[in-house]
């Protein structure tokens, strides 16, 4: 829940910050398939084209999440699978306040070059928190989750659902990831009036967290499973 | 079909859609270079929310007047978006110069006043001759305006013909 709350929360400051810089979303792309429909009856086959790199920048980052984990099984450790998006995401994000801050020279190429390096970045993060949870949770758009909570909401309309404690704890993961979400974007908001550019250091940041975090659980199952074992083989 | 066949045309598509994709954005004209040069205002359009079968109402210049009163240079009509990023409605003078900048995917068209946002556009169409902006405005109403511009050696070809 703590993981997905603070990925949720990062998406959300990673979206608000580049819709206020960018003029574009960074975080969710179920928009952009309309709009690359859009574009190309338009015939504006440039624009469509740019949106159809976006689309596939994400792709790409929850391919490579994916990819990574599974193919690291058995070759290296869990953090290290885990690790692996987290720090690729944390350098695209960090590459992107870099870049605003000392080579920027507002030009749309520019634009849609680090529009594309975020959702690359979200698309890293979304495919890492899908493939840990087995695609319970998403953690940089809402759509999913919200009909998911909706459907939850209905089922506690019967009293069994309502003691189911499996039921009551996905409520509360969602409701949790979606808050988390608002108030990453809210933060991103008030961050980019306050510290501009930093922002995405501040985004940043919290990706460290994350990974720290991963690492500081993964250890604390890890010695968790030698006592047992220990204690085990004592008897 | 085997599985491992369709997985090779999974690949094979995802590249050739980036490949594809990355060639298009490469060499056709992006709507900043399209942008550049003289345009010349043919129509304003007010579509409000709260009006019910007048979409084609002209504008009153009073009004139009203080939808672009943070662009004053704009006032004569002619839009002159320089390659260096200004623009301006006459022949260039001293003093705080207007920038534009694009954003989005080419579908924002952003003024900046000594780097403070003065009026951002949609840009609802892009082409060598016609450029179409979208402005949301909150005056008395609430209402979306819509700006067509030509290019201005078109407009004047036109005149000639006439």
């Amino acid at each position: 829940m703590k993981l997905g709350a603070l990925t949720a929360f990062s998406a959300g400051m990673v979206n608000v910050a580049s819709v206020t810089v960018f003029f574009a979303f960074t975080s969710n792309i179920t928009g952009y398939y309309a709009v690359f429909a859009q574009e190309l009856s338009k015939g504006n086959w440039y624009q469509g084209a740019v949106v159809l790199l976006w689309i596939l920048l994400f792709f790409i980052g929850s391919f490579l999440s994916n990819f990574v984990i599974i193919q690291g099984k058995g070759r290296w450790s869990q953090y290290i699978s885990h690790a692996i998006p987290v720090v690729l995401e944390f350098l695209s994000i960090l590459f992107v306040g870099l870049y605003l801050d000392f080579f920027y020279q507002n030009s749309l190429q520019e634009t849609e070059f680090l529009v594309g390096a975020l959702l690359f970045a979200m698309g890293l993060q979304n495919g890492l928190t899908a493939s840990i949870s087995n695609s319970v949770v998403k953690t940089t758009h809402l759509t999913g989750l919200t009909t998911d909570l909706a459907i939850l909401v209905s089922m506690f309309s019967k009293r069994e659902n309502r003691n189911n404690n499996a039921l009551v704890d996905k409520f509360h993961l969602l409701l949790t990831i979606m808050f988390a979400y608002v108030a990453g974007g809210l933060f991103g908001g008030l961050g980019y009036v306050y510290f501009g550019n930093g922002t995405f250091y501040l985004t940043c940041g919290i990706l460290l967290v994350i990974a720290l975090y991963d690492f500081y659980k993964i250890g604390r199952i890890k010695r968790m499973f030698i006592k047992r074992h220990q204690e085990v083989c004592s008897i | 079909m085997s599985r491992d066949v369709l997985i090779k045309i999974n690949y094979f598509l995802v590249a050739f859609w980036l490949i594809g994709a990355s060639l298009i954005v490469m060499h056709f004209e992006s709507p900043e270079k399209l942008i550049q040069g003289e345009w010349v205002e043919k129509e304003w359009r007010l579509e409000k929310e709260d009006l019910h079968g007048t979409d084609d109402l002209q504008i009153q210049a009073a009004l139009r007047k203080e939808i672009l009163r943070n662009v004053e240079d704009l006032h004569l009509g002619i839009w002159k978006f320089y390659e260096n990023g200004t623009l301006r409605s006459t022949t260039p003078e001293q003093g705080s110069e207007i920038e534009w900048f694009i954003k989005g995917r080419g579908h924002v068209l952003e003024l900046r006043r000594e780097g403070k946002q003065i009026e951002s556009f949609q840009i609802q169409q892009i082409s060598k001759d016609r450029l179409v902006l979208h402005l949301n405005f909150d005056l008395q109403v609430k209402g979306i305006i819509e700006i067509v511009l030509e290019r201005k050696e078109r407009g004047e070809q036109y005149a000639e013909k006439v």
